[in-house]
């Protein structure tokens, strides 16, 4: 074959791989976007355009009106989705499966289709071009053997020639357009007019391909374009060459019809999408079985341990198989046996000995009871016994005492310990059980020459409390900051907030440093081991404090320095349940208040001698609910 | 004439102690060891008062107090070893009138029964009304419209203590002075026992008192 059909060159663009186009010497250097493109994705890209623009707008509209709507609900969507990819390691895995899937199958099926594509078209367009060559020079030879007699002859020639041309293909239904050449310096052939299958005109003909034809010698181009066929319009390659019958030179296209091609392509493609799309939801269902079964033993384990944690011992993973999973499974088991063995035992032993000072406890009462009522009815006659009896007596009756002290602390301890302790919690007002504690701790204070001052506002302050035991422990906390105040006076400090009510009491005594501070809630420690003893009491107080404030929810802590005092604060909870956000007083006193400097909240001083509450500063009763912090009253 | 007072105790030394202190304040005590023998010898030595202990072989402690205030009002004190407010409240519960926690002193032991032995105030001829219910003050009655409610004498002294004054919240501390005659502050657990026996007994629905009314955070009055 010497003269190779030449295409018609292709405006460059973004899809210029696709055209096996080998481009001709003599190609024209103009060129048109349009026909360029709907030679590869003719007809149905215009239409399938327009359709997608119209559908486009119509969905625009809807996802407007739906997203105005279902905002709050993808927002939620959106945020979940968020927290599961922050949370669930399967989730992540099998997205990220998914969304790499979805693009490598992308990219191959882009491809495929591509290439696919692209030899289909070169199929059809290397058979159109031999076919073409053949009936051009079938044409040709007949036009050339015709004799030119008259004009009818002539027509029917020429029209049954070209119409031997058409639908003669064995595959390709072919057509025909056969124009004369413009702009010829031979005189027409007037006979034979320009000519075109049904439907046809010669518009159907690319200008560049005409202009290619026109100008060239005797070879053959292509170029893709649109027929229209019936009601639509299909892909086509039109080939063109020149003919010359009588001496006239004519333009002579055939046009090769696509279809099938285009339909094959759109099936095959159909085919790859649809098994992408299988391949990719199987793959997103592989990868989430597999991560499934690593990931649900994690979890479980995560789980299991969160529930050990919580106090369910008896909790255990199950162990299935014997790989890594398994022995994981296996040993966490193991632990959590051990575990439980060691707490068990432990809980049983507290328990046990719990139980056994209880029970001693109770049995020591009666006989002390008896103990007790012999020293005092000995103490009470002691004035009939000579001095050695008289002062055995009085040791007797003083050690009974403590020794009685030593036990009810003991037992209450025990009683904590045994977990049998009750809140019996009732509102009451907190400021009598306060004066309470102050008028009884009163002759004691005098004892030691201090003064007991409370800082509180005037209205009462009602919280849900035990009564009994908030007394309990307010009198062990002012007792223990006059007992250590070495005749400075004791502030006592109430003031509340909207959950809790605080109570700070503070001495100016020796004080104590932090690290006594830490442990002064301990039990039987004294911070002086010298010291202690004279001042009695069990060394158990603080702790049953403590006890007390727990059973209600509440904070006891102990602030203290050497040299400048302690300050105990009590802060519980205005409503039993509720949380202490934080205390209404300070723990940390930034200053000590002197006696005598005139306070500006209200005050009830307790002095030594009468135990009767005197209001002292009369001037600020009004703001008195602005109470007290020690920072305040500065 | 002596105050004749039944000790109930199983523990022979603690039992004479207490007699020993009785004796020395004057009064006639009466000893039985065993909580089978209790309500015989109730009934034989007819006591101005019982201290019962209330951990007993046999029958235990709350049952004999229960005999007992089947058949009688006399007052009744528990000493028990166990200060536990289920036990107290148990103990209270079965009709007792008072406690004292051992260990406890001779002068608290013998306040407590004096306190309870107390000669009742020769009472004017008194009726007092709380809702419904109609208190004859010297006759010791109390009644709904024509029907009867029996009460122990320290819930009827309860009764009219409230009753008295319904215009006056009561503290737990006034109620334990005025009722009990206790002068320093005792369990106040006392109070709310015997109110909650109170109610049972002359409220309609005791869940939903319309005599006796709570007064959050400070105590009791008496209702309209």
């Amino acid at each position: 074959m010497v003269s190779a059909t030449k295409q018609v060159p292709e405006p460059s663009g973004p899809e210029d791989a696709r055209e096996p186009g080998v481009p001709a010497a003599k190609a024209p250097e103009h060129t048109d976007a349009l026909a360029a493109e709907l030679a590869r994705l003719p007809f149905r890209a215009r239409i399938w355009r327009r359709r997608g623009i119209i559908v486009g707008l119509r969905v625009a509209r809807l996802v407007t009106i739906g997203l105005r709507r279902l905002l709050p609900a993808l927002r939620y969507l959106g945020k979940s989705l968020q927290r599961r990819w922050r949370r669930s390691l399967q989730f992540r895995t099998v997205l990220t499966t998914l969304m790499l899937a979805v693009t490598s199958f992308g990219a191959v099926g882009a491809y495929l289709s591509n290439q696919i594509a692209n030899n289909l078209f070169q199929e059809r367009l290397t058979q159109a071009e031999s076919e073409t060559r053949y009936n051009v020079k079938q044409v040709q030879d007949t036009f050339d053997g015709a004799q030119v007699t008259d004009q009818s002859s002539v027509i029917t020639l020429v029209y049954d020639t070209l119409n031997a041309v058409e639908g003669r293909g064995s595959v390709i239904q072919r057509r025909y357009v056969f124009e004369a050449m413009p702009e010829q310096t031979k005189p027409r052939n007037r006979w034979v007019e320009s000519r075109a299958s049904d439907q046809l005109t010669v518009s159907v003909i690319p200008p560049e391909l005409r202009k290619a034809v026109q100008e060239s010698g005797k070879d053959q181009y292509w170029a893709s374009t649109v027929i229209p066929v019936g009601t639509e319009d299909r892909p086509g390659i039109a080939v063109g060459n020149k003919v010359t019958f009588n001496g006239t030179v004519y333009e002579l296209y055939l046009i090769y019809d696509l279809n099938t091609a285009q339909q094959t392509l759109d099936e095959i493609q159909g085919v790859l999408l649809a098994g992408g799309a299988v391949l990719v939801l199987m793959i997103g269902a592989i990868a989430w079985y597999v991560t499934r079964n690593v990931v649900s033993p994690v979890s479980h384990a995560a789980l299991v341990s969160e529930k050990l944690a919580a106090g369910q011992l008896q909790e255990r993973m199950v162990v299935k198989g014997e790989d890594e999973v398994a022995r994981l499974g296996a040993s966490f088991n193991h632990m959590a046996a051990s575990l439980q063995e060691q707490i068990t035992q432990l809980a049983t032993l507290s328990q046990m000995q719990q139980r056994f000072v209880s029970d001693v406890s109770h049995e020591l009462r009666t006989p002390l009871t008896t103990v007790r009522m012999a020293a005092e009815v000995l103490y009470d006659a002691r004035h009939d016994f000579d001095p050695i009896n008289k002062r055995s007596a009085e040791l007797l009756y003083n050690q009974v005492e403590r020794f009685q002290s030593l036990l009810a602390d003991l037992l209450e301890i025990s009683r904590f310990d045994a977990g049998v302790a009750m809140l019996d919690a009732e509102p009451e007002d907190i400021l009598q059980v306060i004066a309470h504690v102050i008028e009884g701790a009163a002759p004691v204070a005098a004892e030691y020459g201090s003064e007991i001052i409370l800082r509180a506002p005037a209205e009462g302050i009602v919280a849900e409390m035990d009564a009994r035991r908030i007394d309990r422990i307010l009198r062990n906390l002012i007792l223990n900051a006059v007992e250590h105040g070495e005749g400075k006076p004791v502030i006592v400090t109430v003031a509340a907030n909207q959950s809790a009510v605080g109570i700070a009491v503070r001495d100016q005594g020796i004080g104590m440093t932090p690290a006594e501070a830490a442990r002064v809630f301990d039990r039987f420690w004294r911070a002086d081991p010298a010291r202690a003893r004279t001042t009695g009491g069990s060394g158990l107080g603080l702790s049953i404090a403590m006890e007390d404030t727990k059973l209600h929810n509440g904070w006891l802590q102990a602030w203290g320095k050497k040299g400048s005092g302690a300050n105990f604060r009590l802060t519980i909870p205005l409503r039993q349940g509720e949380e202490i956000e934080r205390s209404p007083v300070q723990l940390e006193p930034e200053e000590i208040i002197l006696p005598g400097v005139p306070q500006e909240n209200r005050m009830v001083v307790v002095a030594p001698g009468p135990a009767v509450p005197v209001s002292a500063s009369a001037a600020s009763v009004g703001q008195s609910g602005a109470a007290a912090t020690p920072k305040e009253s500065s | 004439m002596k105050a004749r007072i039944l000790v109930v105790d199983d523990d022979e030394a603690l039992a004479e102690m207490i007699g020993i202190v009785l004796r020395n304040d004057g009064f006639d005590p009466v000893f039985c060891a065993d909580g089978g023998q209790a309500l015989d010898i109730f009934r034989s030595s007819k006591p101005d008062l019982v201290l019962l202990d209330l951990m007993l072989p046999g029958v235990d402690g709350i049952e004999v107090c229960r005999q007992i205030r089947a058949e009688s009002d006399v007052p009744i004190v528990m000493l028990t070893a166990k200060s536990d407010t289920s036990d107290v409240v148990r103990g209270l519960e079965s009709g007792a009138d008072d406690y004292v926690p051992k260990p406890f002193k001779p002068a608290e032991l013998v306040a407590r029964v004096r306190a309870r032995l107390r000669p009742g105030d020769q009472k004017a001829p008194e009726t007092l009304r709380i809702a419904d219910i109609t208190i004859d003050v010297a006759g010791h009655t109390v009644k709904r419209s024509d029907e009867r409610i029996s009460l122990t004498p320290l819930e009827f002294d309860l009764l009219v203590a409230l009753a008295r004054k319904p215009w006056q919240v009561f503290t737990r501390e006034l109620l334990l002075e005025q009722v009990w005659g206790y002068r320093h502050a005792a369990d106040t657990r006392l109070v709310n026992v015997h109110v909650q026996r109170l109610r049972s007994k002359i409220e309609r629905d005791p869940e939903a008192p319309e005599v006796v009314l709570t007064v959050r955070g400070v105590g009791y009055k008496a209702g309209s």
